[in-house]
């Protein structure tokens, strides 16, 4: 059994770190402006192609590369917040036509990726190379970067937005955007400030992602929703709970892959999903409201 | 005198809903005014106005010789006209403390954030005692001292409450007004909504009636009302 | 739904039955049978999306277990096709049945978020499922249509031609009918006032149940006909593409108008298979529809019928 625990366990916390640093930024958009950002997984794609081509293609290295990926999907992010999202604020439909405006943008930026890079799978090179030993399992080591970073990531964002005033400015704003107008906070950067946080998020994911797993247009596509389900079992409330769900449910699958195989996990999943919905509507962890 | 704020012809409305109809008031430099008349008569429309989170259709809103009538909220805030909102609900999930830190948002508000906040304790010292709880739950009472607190961290030039009292039992309204009244003494230029002329009379220079969406008659020390004529007023029959 | 509509619809009817006898080339009968397809999937999402303010976007994976079901039933069971597309209503609406289950229950966002991890999750499920659906591959050389010796595919699709606007004429005249029931009545009432529904006593999971499993039959159906049509089926049609493809032709169209999305969903099809034939941009013709969509969301929120009921002064739909 030991052969296959560690494996497992560490394949669960790989999962459950990509799943959280995705579901995180999701969350962020959704406390802060009431917005569900089906772009999401397309600016992670966004990221690692730039990523890429920077680092491969212009030769510039890992580090300009990622650099170089993650503000382009800031960037993006910021406008999509700006063309897609912000003409709606205040209409009576906003969510319902956020999602569709924004589903559009994957559409958009997922094809012109295929436009622009064209079919050929592509991949990042490593951050490290080579293996490390976890009690006596080797594990590579660029996978357990990702373990270790995630979960850094996800405190460097908790502290941001519980201590510093910006931070506080966005959940301010996601509480009560006419207080938060009144005590001088710009509503609108903020809207902007929580896209780009999150857009960057999503390009962290891409980078990390795109040397463990081919690049391809579709690469968002799957972590997305994967971390769509993380919040239908979390709740879009709390960086906590989303977290926490992430974890569960990476873990859950690293399980079921090893128990059932790749075969039936997908179905269980499935039925484990309707089966918690139907008896636990407010989620595993989280209050789910609107 | 020099006008701090001048407002002049506002009309606004919600949606296609018109609501003012041209109003005018002013407040001079070291002045405090109220605002009193019925309900849904356009009071804290107007204060909404003021503070940018309504545009009007027309008129002027200037304050200390700029022109803000289109500056966005934060601007205005900036500038230091600060409006502490009607039952403002504030941020439910957010603690007493940090709430107010988090007041003092603007550059101006930043210096001296510390003493601020030191006043604000002993102004109301209950906010102290409460310092992690979070606002959405402390009572009606409680949050109407938070929303004052968090206006002050804002650093006012002048500071706008849209009835600071309402709902209070009157052992609290007590306390609020006597508050209120700490804060004109330290010479903050105040415009304050209240039922309660009485109160109104007492704290400020002037009173503005709004009725209907209009200014229905500005009252100063040459011509205050009697407790019959108040009466009257609410209830119809001394204007119109 | 007026009696201008009514009778509109009747004319449009009447029109594309007779397009064959004019057009006589298969790849443009190839279009319009397409165009049929989408445009059945397109007025059954506007009851739940539309009608029934139900922020439903598993809609597409109706559609693709249709597809699904039609070519399991062919390929693995030598089913016929004349049982197999059917019975991709049967298994569409045991579906629907059961993501209503939850969603009856969930508000605002989390129904969107449910739905649409429901298609995902099929798609899921067919990709792990390779011994039974082809994995990533899919299902190919399905066995065609034949009534007799006839077959449906002689006579330049012919015979699929009208099927499939059989199929799509069918569901326009169900959804009309359901919309101006009282079901339809009270749908709508709900929507624009969740309200009402507790001051009357309606049972919105009741309704939600109803307009899903409504909603699916027909999109099963022609997703089974698809597939036989076709002669394959592949996972994409559980994709982003289809889905916000089939949704810029409710809203473009006009949710809640039934027949605003057919038509869009006509205008659509022969408007990106056009830009297919054009080299570059087999890929750019999907960013097209999505700014379309954009726009119209912008410019005109009620859709392209809104404007024309504008235009025609006869004052906002339903
Ligand atoms: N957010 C709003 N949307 C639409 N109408 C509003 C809104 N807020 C207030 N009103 C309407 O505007 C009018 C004036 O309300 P308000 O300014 O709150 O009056 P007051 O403060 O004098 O009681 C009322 O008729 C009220 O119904
Ligand atoms: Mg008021």
């Amino acid at each position: 059994m030991d052969g296959v625990l560690i494996p497992t366990l560490v394949s669960g916390l790989l999962l459950g770190s990509l799943y959280a640093l995705m579901a995180s930024g999701l969350s962020l958009i959704w406390t802060t402006l009431g917005v569900f950002n089906f772009a999401h997984g397309a600016l992670m794609t966004l990221g690692a192609y730039i990523a890429w081509t920077v680092t491969e293609q212009l030769g510039l290295g890992l580090a300009a590369g990622f650099v170089a990926g993650i503000g382009a999907a800031v960037i993006a992010g910021v406008v999509i917040e700006l063309l897609l999202v912000r003409p709606f604020y205040g209409s009576r439909n906003m969510m319902l036509i956020t999602v569709m405006t924004t589903l559009a943008a994957s559409t958009i930026i997922e094809r012109g990726i295929s436009v622009i890079w064209g079919p050929r799978l592509k991949q990042l090179p490593r951050v490290i190379d080579g293996q490390v030993n976890i009690l006596g399992a080797p594990v590579s080591a660029h996978e357990t970067l990702i373990i270790v970073l995630a979960p850094a990531v996800l405190l460097a964002l908790w502290w941001y937005t519980g201590r510093t005033r910006s931070g506080r400015s966005l959940r301010a704003v996601g509480q009560n955007q006419d207080s938060a107008a009144l005590i001088g906070i710009d509503v609108p950067r903020t809207f902007s400030l929580a896209f780009g946080l999150s857009a960057a998020l999503a390009g962290v994911t891409g980078v990390l992602l795109g040397s463990i797993r081919f690049i391809t247009p579709g690469l968002g596509a799957d972590p997305l929703v994967n971390a769509m389900i993380v919040v239908i079992f979390g709740g879009l409330g709390s960086l906590g709970a989303t977290a926490g769900a992430a974890y569960v449910i990476g873990m859950m699958e690293a399980l079921l892959v090893l128990w059932l195989g790749l075969y039936w996990t997908p179905s269980v999943l499935f039925v484990a999903l309707i089966a918690v919905l139907v008896f636990r509507p407010n989620g595993l962890f989280g209050k789910v409201s609107a | 005198m020099s006008r701090l704020l001048d407002v002049s012809g506002i009309h606004a409305g919600y949606g296609t809903v018109p609501v003012l109809h041209g109003i005018d008031i002013h407040l001079d430099k070291g002045e405090a005014v109220g605002l009193f008349g019925p309900n849904g008569h356009g009071k804290s429309t107007l204060l909404r106005t003021i503070s940018g989170l309504l545009r009007p259709s027309r008129g002027t809103v200037t304050f200390d010789g700029q022109d803000i009538t289109t500056a966005k909220p934060s601007a205005i805030v900036a500038a230091g006209l600060i409006h502490a909102q009607q039952s403002n609900t504030l941020f439910g999930d957010m603690g007493v403390e940090e709430t107010l830190e988090l007041s003092a948002f603007s550059p101006r508000a930043r210096d001296g954030w510390k003493d601020r906040l030191a006043e604000v304790h002993t102004l109301f010292p209950r906010l102290a005692e409460r310092r992690r709880q979070k606002a959405k739950t402390l009572s009606g009472g409680e949050r109407q001292m938070l929303s004052i607190g968090c206006a002050l961290m804002c650093a006012p030039r002048l500071l706008i409450l849209d009835e600071p009292t309402l709902g209070l039992s009157p052992r609290l309204k007590g306390e609020l007004c006597a508050a209120i009244a700490e804060i004109a003494k330290k010479g903050v230029p105040l415009i304050v909504v209240e039922q309660d002329v009485e109160f109104l009379l007492t704290l400020t220079d002037r009173l503005y009636l709004v009725e209907q969406g209009e200014v229905a008659r500005e009252i100063d020390g040459s011509n205050a009302p009697d407790h019959q004529e108040i009466m009257d007023m609410y209830f119809g029959e001394g204007a119109h | 739904m007026t009696r201008t509509q009514r009778l509109f619809a009747l004319a449009a009817l009447v029109l594309l039955a007779i397009v064959p006898f004019f057009v006589t080339d298969s790849y443009t009968r190839h279009v319009f049978i397409v165009a049929f397809i989408y445009a059945t999937v397109a007025v059954n999402w506007d009851l739940s999306l539309g009608l029934g303010g139900l922020f439903n976007f598993g809609h597409v994976a109706f559609f693709g277990i249709g597809v699904y079901t039609a070519a399991i039933l062919t390929t693995a069971l030598d089913v016929s096709p004349w049982i197999a597309i059917p019975a991709g209503g049967i298994t569409a609406a045991i579906a629907a049945l059961i993501i209503a289950l939850p969603v009856a229950k969930l508000q605002g966002i989390y129904v969107v978020l449910v739905t649409f991890a429901f298609g995902q999750l099929c798609l899921q499920i067919v990709l792990s499922q390779g011994d039974l659906t082809g994995g990533a591959e899919g299902l190919v050389r399905l066995p065609y249509l034949t009534i007799g010796d006839y077959k449906f595919i002689r006579d330049f699709k012919f015979a699929y031609y009208y099927l499939a606007l059989a199929i799509l004429a069918v569901s326009v005249i169900v959804l009309l009918l359901i919309a101006q029931s009282p079901f339809g009545k009270s749908l709508r009432a709900v929507r624009d006032n969740p309200d009402y529904a507790a001051s009357r006593g309606i049972s919105v999971a009741r309704q939600r149940v109803l307009v899903l499993v409504a909603s699916s039959v027909m999109t099963g159906v022609v997703g089974g006909f698809y597939a036989i049509y076709l002669r394959v089926a592949s996972p994409e049609v559980f994709g982003f593409s289809i889905a916000t493809l089939v949704v810029s032709m409710v809203l473009i169209g006009g949710a809640g108008s039934i027949i605003g999305p057919a038509i869009a969903a006509l205008a659509l099809t022969f408007a990106t298979e056009a830009m297919a034939g054009v080299r570059g941009m087999e890929e750019a013709r999907f960013i097209i529809v999505a700014v379309a969509m954009i726009v119209v969301l912008q410019v005109a929120p009620g859709g392209v019928v809104d404007i024309f009921g504008r235009l025609l002064g006869s004052g906002r739909k339903t």
